[in-house]
């Protein structure tokens, strides 16, 4: 069913209009926020309908995870509770986001296929769906991360914003890695499994549960990791501690770019998604 | 509105991209390219291709009640979903004005988990429905369905023809003025059969054009006043249903007479 009474579809004729289709199908799809919001509310409902807690078991589990690595990690480390749990939840939770946005988003076009396949629905709302569901699960877990910063003294109201600044910095980047990677999974079924398996590996190799500073030799290894950058700009503002500018310079580029060669590809292909699911 | 509702097809040719499971794995595209030889008969990264349409002209006015008919796979529900707007031509062009309602799949965005009331909203949303229009039928929809309580349940808890009912009062509760239809969709008990009968009636009259793909001869004869048979994705012109019998028997004979 198509949103305006006059509807005119044609053959390709040159990526200029592949791409103005393409723009046409971002702001339709913008236009539609109630329906992927609804249906990102109902991912979420039906996944935990039937449980007392509901949603609050993503609070909870991730509020235990934290208390138990926490435990642990801190003697590891050599860190005193107050210096480590802090780190620990703000890394927690940001890469959860992260790392639930790039997984999922390999699946962003095949897991609504049924209704990609039968109405004319502007494509980039099922990636808004995918997006908005994640940010639900993220509104469960940040609570934690406000507790942990209260109890701990750490919480200043001013460093919200620049957290923020980061976090949408991150969000933009995710976006285009989540599109791109929902076409090309979409067309290659082995790539979800690639992409998983990436996202294994980044745990260990991410500082979500050690400092960054600890680190001295192949610093290679951090600097190239993207999902590192993505920590810094959103964790480090709300501890209150500096952010190297850097990291800010390299998501821009990488948003830049990514969003460049993300949204070429989904000219290119917007037409054929529907023939590879 | 200051057009007339009307469709209008122009050299429409579609094609399947075949991606087999062959096609799908990364490596083999991978190492295709690594050996840089063509193996087997696809050329390049090429799928093998089916052509569902091709070059299919017409055109329709308010009024025209038409059915599709054809063998299977023939192209009928393509021909539904290009002009649903689910595929892109990859030659010609489709213009429709007006407003279009698609009943191809009926149980479209049904959720299991959630209760009748969320699936009726969901699927309002889907069908492009403001929050308000929605609320509006809503009620309508609680009463031709005659689920009552049961549409505060999930969906997992209705029998199939409590699910069928549900579905083809959402899908039927709509506003239209080109109406798609894919199988004539009328379900349920023999109560429910006989209202549904007069609901979808009611759609049809108060739709402008009607593109009907089905099978059954006496079915379309009763509800169109023209058809266009299709055979290999090769569309016959529009024609008027009284010629039905009459094309339907020279097809037959030119069949028999090819074979012998």
């Amino acid at each position: 069913m198509t949103d305006s009474p006059r509807s005119y579809l044609s053959g390709r004729s040159g990526f200029g209009s592949d791409l103005r289709e393409a723009c046409g199908d971002f702001l339709s799809s913008m236009r539609r926020w109630r329906l992927w919001t609804s249906l990102a509310v109902h991912d979420i409902a039906s996944r935990y309908r039937g449980s007392v807690l509901g949603p609050f078991w993503i609070t909870i589990t991730t509020a235990a995870m934290i208390g138990g690595v926490g435990l642990m990690y801190s003697q590891l480390l050599h860190q005193s509770l107050a210096q480590y749990i802090p780190w620990l939840a703000t890394g927690i939770v940001f890469w959860t986001l992260i790392s639930q946005m790039i997984v999922e988003g390999c699946e962003a076009f095949v897991s609504s296929g049924t209704i990609i396949k039968q109405t004319a629905l502007p494509m980039l709302s099922f990636i808004a769906r995918m997006v908005m569901r994640n940010l639900i699960n993220f509104s469960h877990q940040v609570v934690i991360v406000a507790a942990v910063l209260i109890y701990f003294g750490l919480w200043r109201h001013s460093n919200v914003p620049l957290c923020l600044a980061g976090l949408v910095l991150v969000m933009v980047n995710l976006g285009w890695a989540a599109l791109a990677t929902g076409i090309v999974s979409a067309r290659f079924r082995d790539v979800p499994q690639i992409v998983t398996a990436l996202v294994q590996i980044s745990v260990f190799i991410t500082p979500i549960f050690w400092r960054p500073e600890s680190i001295h030799a192949h610093r290679f290894v951090l600097e190239g990791n993207p999902f590192y950058h993505m920590l810094e700009v959103t964790r480090r503002p709300l501890l209150g501690e500096p952010v190297n500018p850097h990291s800010y310079i390299i998501l821009i580029l990488m948003a830049v770019v990514g969003w460049a060669i993300a949204f070429a590809l989904f000219a290119r292909t917007r037409r054929r998604v529907v023939h590879y699911l | 509105m200051s057009k007339a509702v009307s469709i209008t097809v122009e050299n429409l040719s579609i094609r399947f991209p075949v991606y087999g499971a062959d096609q799908r794995s990364l490596k083999k595209h991978l190492a295709r390219i690594a050996i840089g030889g063509r193996l087997g008969t696809k050329i390049g990264s090429s799928s093998p291709v089916v052509a569902a349409l091709s070059d299919v002209s017409f055109k329709l006015a308010a009024g025209d009640r038409v059915a599709l008919v054809g063998p299977n796979g023939s192209g009928k529900t393509t021909m539904l979903r290009v002009l649903a707007g689910v595929y892109s031509p990859d030659e010609g062009s489709v213009e429709t004005i007006g407003k279009i309602a698609s009943l191809l799949d009926l149980s479209l965005g049904l959720q299991p988990t959630a209760n009748g009331y969320e699936n009726i909203y969901l699927r309002g949303l889907i069908a492009g429905l403001t929050k308000t229009q929605i609320e509006e039928k809503t009620a309508q929809i609680e009463a031709f369905s005659g689920l009552g309580a049961f549409l505060g349940l999930p969906l997992k808890t209705y029998s199939s023809g409590m699910l069928a009912r549900l579905a083809f009062a959402v899908a039927t509760s709509v506003d239209a003025d080109i109406l798609l239809m894919d199988e004539w969709i009328a379900v349920g008990d023999s109560d429910f059969r006989d209202s549904a009968r007069a609901r979808l009636m009611g759609l049809i009259e108060k739709s402008h054009i009607m593109v009907l793909a089905s099978h059954e001869m006496s079915l379309v004869k009763g509800l169109c006043n023209k058809f266009m048979h299709l055979e290999h994705g090769s569309a016959t012109p529009i024609m008027p249903i009284e010629m039905l019998d009459e094309f339907l028997e020279q097809r037959h004979a030119q069949r028999v007479a090819s074979a012998a």
